[in-house]
């Protein structure tokens, strides 16, 4: 049996408010093998945005592991953490969550600069910025480069967003609710480029949404409730 | 390592923010607030001391018991031969003087209405016994002389410079005597009886040099005008002191300037017998003290100041020796301790004035607190955007860090670049805006100096630079630390 490339055991996660100390996630086990996509399904509150980001390195659980290409890897520095992020993740997100002083073109590039030296980078620009103009014409942009967010419609917005998620090559993508914002005709484009280039690339997709009919594509659905998988 | 992202997203939020140009403006105010404010006044400084050190002699004896003599010290003195080349006597008394002649338009009097306590506006001052064939060897009481001509020049008045030391006789020069033609025609300015001829007449008055300062009241007198001249003390202890008043007529011989501001303006140079003979002592008595209040004296060239330091306490080691048994000690002063609480004034003055630029140096520090604060509040979401790539807490740190940087840098090379450019062209500035506007940015009748002063030390260019630069990444350090330490979930989630 192959690793997952994803892993989570028996993950809890609560919040404190005041006193009280709120659980949102209570024991989840979740793995996602390479080149598999699972499609997150649940009520709002049921705890998938909050599986998402202990999953992708962005909050540390509050017991339980993570494991990536079956290495715990949620103890580890917070330094650590973010290299790991970055080497093995891409985020796509609902809004897009694009750097608004940026073009589309410095916004894919800035993923190149998250874990390279000045230096390094200063001898690798040409190279960095090509890869990200192809990325960006694979996503269909290619006369887009230098529009800044305010320029672009949502459905390109997020066409940058997964080409910035796709630029660092990571082994899994964390996508919450990426057609969550768009009209149905631009997020069926939008998915089906996602889809498109999972195959290309053999990605793990792990999905956040409430569409029955995305999730369906996907090779596995997994629903949630109170902070529970319940199938 | 810093990552690329750090500087790229810095620049890219410095140069999309307007506001960032306030922090930039803000610091290169306060660097070049700071340069040019304190070059002036570094200039000034240095010109005050030079000009003190030029009215002092190299060392005095002070603080000498009354009726001191002078012989019997200077040959103790001098035979410290390695230590001292030269002394000359000093007689100080309060004294006061009023011209015989009253010139037009200079009839201010002696008793005024108002306290005043400008020395220039009225005739009292210290009088200042000296023997100018001694002092000639340890003060530069020509190039005084000489230095009051120029100081009227400048002020574009043509005063010829007093030839009262020009007289190839030591006697005539000792009592500062004017020329028998320049008092011959005083006396008959005023009434006085004269010889028929100038060519019968011998100059008799005392001399009296004044300092320039004094000008305004006396800027009608002409060279051997008559002055009165009068000193009272209180000769006698207990009841029996009764105040005596003791007048000579005197010549007014002419202007000196050391440049010191309140030598200039407070002393009247006088011959030092004269002075004696003002204070009671018959100098044809041979039993008459020949009377100082200090001695001046001239070290030997070359001594290191470790030298000067030991020839102090040898040579009041020496003076006191010789004084009474049971005198207080007195005191052997270099030129700075003679003036000890006026350059402490003025040394003080600075570091006030430093301090206030510092001040504003702060100022400026915590515009670029407030708008690297605001750059963080507004780019929470940026924050979590950046440590969903992957970007490290220390990386997201660096980006305003990295902006307080930039913001500092720049604004402290226009700073220097401003700062260092005013004080090189300060005076033509000065006289341009004058020119063109009728204001002068530094008044030099305020400052009462030729030109105003500048003086730019690279080594406090250095200084300010760095501080300011390291004043403005402690302050960024406070917002970019907030930004390192966000939870990025929060930061995401942020409207």
């Amino acid at each position: 049996m192959t690793t997952p490339v994803l892993q989570a055991t028996a993950v809890h996660k609560h919040y404190r408010l005041g006193k009280r100390e709120i659980p949102v996630l209570r024991g989840i086990d979740l793995s996602v093998a390479a080149g598999e996509t699972v499609a997150l399904l649940g009520a709002s509150g049921a705890g998938k945005s909050t599986l998402l980001h202990v999953l992708g390195l962005l909050d540390p659980p509050s017991s339980g592991e993570v494991h990536y290409d079956g290495r715990r890897v949620d103890a580890l520095p917070i330094g650590q953490r973010a290299a790991l992020r970055h080497a093995q993740v891409g985020f796509v997100f609902q809004f897009y969550h694009l750097i608004p002083e940026l073009t589309a073109l410095q916004n894919v590039l800035l993923a190149r600069m998250m874990a390279t030296s000045v230096f390094a980078y200063w001898g690798q620009r040409k190279q960095a910025r090509q890869k990200a103009i192809a990325m960006l014409e694979q996503v269909g942009l290619g006369d887009r480069l230098h529009h800044r967010p305010t320029e672009l419609s949502g459905g390109e917005r997020q066409r940058v967003a997964i080409a910035r998620a796709l630029l660092a090559e990571p082994k899994v993508v964390l996508a919450d609710e990426p057609t969550g914002n768009l009209d149905s005709t631009t997020a069926r484009g939008v998915v089906d480029l996602m889809f498109s280039i999972q195959q290309q690339r053999g990605l793990a997709f792990l999905l956040v949404t409430h569409d029955e009919r995305l999730a369906q594509r996907c090779h596995r659905v997994v629903r949630m409730q109170d902070g529970v998988v319940v199938r | 390592m810093i990552a690329a992202f750090s500087p790229f997203l810095a620049l890219r939020y410095l140069l999309t923010r307007r506001i960032n140009l306030l922090s930039v403006l803000g610091v290169m105010f306060a660097v070049w607030a700071i340069l040019l404010v304190d070059s002036v006044f570094a200039g000034f400084v240095s010109t005050i001391r030079t000009d003190v050190q030029n009215s002092a002699p190299e060392l005095l004896v002070t603080d000498l018991p009354h009726d001191t003599g002078y012989a019997k010290l200077r040959d103790a003195l001098q035979a410290e031969r390695e230590l001292c080349a030269a002394t000359a006597p000093r007689l100080r008394h309060h004294g006061m003087y009023e011209p015989l002649r009253r010139p037009p338009g200079a009839e201010l009097s002696a008793i005024s209405s108002q306290i005043d306590f400008d020395h220039t506006e009225n005739g009292f001052g210290i009088l200042v016994g000296i023997d100018p064939v001694r002092e000639a060897n340890i003060s530069g009481l020509a190039s005084w002389v000489a230095r009051a001509s120029e100081e009227f020049a400048v002020r574009g008045l043509e005063l010829p410079r007093s030839r009262v030391l020009d007289s190839p006789d030591a006697k005539q020069r000792a009592k500062l005597l004017v020329a028998p033609e320049l008092e011959w025609h005083a006396r008959k300015r005023v009434g006085l009886p004269v010889e028929s001829s100038v060519e019968n007449h011998t100059s008799s008055w005392p001399g009296v040099l004044l300092g320039w300062r004094r000008f305004r009241r006396s800027q009608a007198l002409l060279e051997g005008d008559a002055l009165d001249v009068v000193v009272a003390s209180f000769p006698g202890l207990g009841e029996g002191a009764a105040l005596h008043t003791h007048p000579m007529r005197m010549a007014f011989a002419g202007w000196f300037a050391t440049g010191h501001r309140m030598f200039d303006e407070a002393s009247m140079l006088v011959p030092i017998e004269t002075l004696r003979t003002l204070l009671g002592h018959d100098i044809s008595d041979s039993d008459s003290i020949d009377l100082v209040t200090d001695i001046a004296v001239k070290l030997q060239p070359g001594l290191s100041a470790a030298a000067r330091a030991a020839a102090k306490t040898r040579l009041q080691a020496v003076v006191q020796g010789l004084l009474p048994t049971g005198s207080a000690p007195c005191l052997v002063l270099d030129w700075e301790e003679q003036n000890e609480v006026f350059l402490s004034a003025v040394t003080h003055e600075q570091g006030m004035m430093q301090f206030v630029l510092f001040v504003v140096m702060l100022v400026a520090a915590f515009v670029i607190y407030a708008t690297l604060h605001m750059m963080v509040t507004q780019k929470i979401k940026d924050i979590g955007i950046l440590a969903a790539l992957g970007g490290s807490p220390r990386g997201i740190g660096l980006v305003f860090l990295i902006g307080g940087l930039v913001v500092a840098v720049v604004g402290t090379a226009l700073g220097i670049g401003t700062g260092v450019a005013s004080a090189v062209w300060l005076n033509d500035a000065n006289e341009w805006f004058f020119a063109n506007w009728q204001v002068e940015l530094f008044p030099r009748r305020l400052f009462d100096l030729r030109e105003v002063p500048c003086h730019l030390e690279p080594s406090w260019i250095a200084k300010v630079g760095i501080g300011a630069i390291v004043l403005a990444v402690v302050v960024a350090f406070i917002p970019s630390r907030k930004a390192a330490r966000m939870n990025p979930v929060t930061a995401l989630a942020h409207e």
